[in-house]
């Protein structure tokens, strides 16, 4: 494998690329990566993440995405969409404008919803806007 | 003084903001003018889809719409500290398309001091809907309660027969308490008013909302009818689930003296105003409602759409008020054919619908064809003029291939338009094209 990771926020096929890194690769990507699965279980947490969060990944995987770890993002917005996709069996890619709260204050950020039918996880990808 | 010697000031740091992160209301500090300072992921959840530029910067602005005077409010405030509204709710604009959006927020904003607000928020929609409901409720019981002298109380066991009763049984339906027992609680209705399905759904209705009540005719046991008004409540606990350990009790009152003053109030929202029958509103109201509960234990489930022929040749040639009388008529015979069970509507112009519930699609076609053949057979007679009119039909059956109301109105317009093309007064069924 590649030690040179230069996976673009933007670029297409992303879902796949990103089932196929090791930790050491996903942390050091240039934007944050939170990976779940069927059942909304956080089961990938990278460390940009975890770093723009303030939480650590102990405290986030195993956990349900939109009732423990990202409450923000449980609403049509991001929840449905990926609900959606997952009643119509359909892929789903698309980047929206957000505003989470990382550690408390309003951050502006891009946020790319990634679901594949069959795929093992779906991917939430956070970009800080610049 | 060292008194936590162990503390792990990170790891605290850490839980603490999970705390924050977790909190289940919506918590936001502004600066008094509104510009948020910290905000908690439930705030961010319920005020995100409210915000028409993608920011969460100021409070005031992303509320602008929903509530406009919160800006004032604030700045009229006149204390240093204090309550600047307290579980104000703000009704969202409806948005019908996504299922589970929010419709009411509740928000408590507090100055802490000249510069600082605090706000707490929280999605309060269930509890307003159901607030609703109670209050419709009681509305309903005392339009029902006032005045009632008599009623008789039935219980049921989980099938809907009967395996009690008091002695106002005999007084208000005239049926002798030892001869009932053993029996659906049918019996109470004229044949054609409910189904063994319907008894059945009752039941279902009354576990999932605590009760179910509806009012009409009903019959004593000499046959007589009455308008009566039924109420099934659950006496079970509702966490049990083995479907045999279920009871319910059943009161039934005789309200013919009220029929006019609660029948109204009906009529006015769900009948057609020309021919007293129900209304499109109405129609798709109950085909919804029966929809799911032929969804939840499936059975037959039959529609047939009936469009007069060449209906606009009887209004050129007769005139309006002629057309209508035709209408009337047409309703009229539609109501005494099918059975009280069924939904008899007229959905538009010269079109009607009719929605046969536990009924199979031959059984469905019998009765149409019987209903086609009699206003075949018969005249309307306005101002001197003896009209005769035909009717065609097309009917189509539920099914699992069959993608809802929407669907099966689509498959029996499909036959009706057939039944048309093959030369009018005529009922067809749907066949795939």
């Amino acid at each position: 494998m590649s030690a040179v990771i230069e996976l673009d926020f933007n670029q297409s096929g992303l879902g796949s690329r990103i089932d196929a890194l090791s930790k050491s690769d996903l942390d050091a990507l240039g934007f944050g990566v939170i990976g779940f699965d069927k059942d909304g279980i956080v089961r990938l947490y990278n460390e940009l993440e975890s770093k723009m969060a303030g939480l650590s990944p102990q405290r986030v995987l195993g956990f349900s995405l939109f009732t423990v770890v990202a409450p923000c993002m449980n609403n049509f917005m991001v929840a449905q969409c990926f609900e959606d996709a997952a009643i119509t069996s359909s892929a789903l890619d698309t980047t929206i404008d957000y505003v989470l709260t990382l550690r408390m204050r309003p951050v502006k950020v891009k946020l790319r919803l990634l679901a594949t039918p069959g795929a093992a996880l779906r991917y939430v990808l956070v970009r800080r806007a610049s | 003084m060292n008194a936590l010697p162990h503390l792990d000031v990170a790891t605290e740091y850490e839980a603490l903001l999970q705390f924050l992160y977790l909190a289940p209301v919506g918590l936001v500090q502004t600066s008094r003018d509104g510009e948020i300072v910290f905000l908690n992921p439930v705030s961010s959840q319920l005020l995100m889809p409210l915000s028409r530029d993608g920011h969460l910067s100021n409070l005031f602005t992303a509320l602008e719409n929903e509530a406009p005077d919160l800006r004032h409010l604030s700045n009229s405030f006149a204390g240093a500290s204090g309550m600047i509204c307290d579980a104000l709710r703000i009704r969202l604009h409806a948005d019908t398309t996504r299922t589970a959006a929010p419709e009411t927020l509740s928000l408590s904003l507090v100055k802490l001091d000249p510069d600082r607000l605090m706000a707490v928020l929280s999605d309060v929609s269930l509890q307003v809907n159901r607030e609703r409901l109670l209050r419709q409720n009681e509305a309903w019981l005392s339009a029902i309660l006032t005045g009632i002298t008599d009623y008789a109380i039935v219980s049921l066991d989980h099938a809907g027969c009967i395996t009690d009763c008091s002695s106002g049984l005999s007084r208000v339906t005239g049926f002798n308490p030892e001869s009932v027992y053993g029996l659906p609680y049918s019996i109470f209705y004229p044949e054609d008013a409910t189904t063994p399905d319907r008894v059945l759904d009752r039941l279902r209705e009354a576990d999932d909302n605590g009760w179910s009540l509806d009012d009409g005719w009903r019959i004593k046991q000499n046959g007589t009818r009455y308008w009566g008004s039924a109420m099934i409540a659950p006496l079970h606990d509702r966490q049990i689930d083995a479907d045999e350990e279920r009871t319910y009790c059943l009161i039934i009152r005789d309200i013919t003296d009220k029929r006019e003053s609660s029948e109204n109030q009906r009529k006015q929202q769900s009948c057609d105003y020309l021919t007293g029958i129900a209304n499109r509103r109405a129609f798709f109201d109950a085909a919804e409602l029966e929809l799911e509960r032929a969804k939840r234990s499936p059975r037959p489930l039959s529609l047939i759409l009936f469009d007069a022929d060449h209906f606009k040749a009887v209004n050129d040639r007769f005139g309006h008020p002629a057309g209508d009388e035709v209408l009337r008529h047409l309703a009229d015979t539609l109501a005494s054919t099918f059975r009280q069970i069924d939904v008899v509507a007229r959905i538009g112009g010269e079109e009607f619908a009719v929605l046969l519930p536990s009924t199979a699609i031959e059984d469905a076609m019998a009765v149409a064809v019987r209903l086609q053949k009699l206003i075949e057979a018969q005249m309307v007679h306005v101002e001197g003029h003896d009209i005769r009119y035909t009717l065609s039909g097309g009917i189509a059956a539920m099914g699992p291939e069959v993608n809802g109301l929407a669907d099966l109105m689509k498959r029996a317009d499909q036959a009706l338009y057939a039944a048309k093309a093959n030369g009018r007064n005529r009922v067809e069924y749907w066949k795939a094209a």
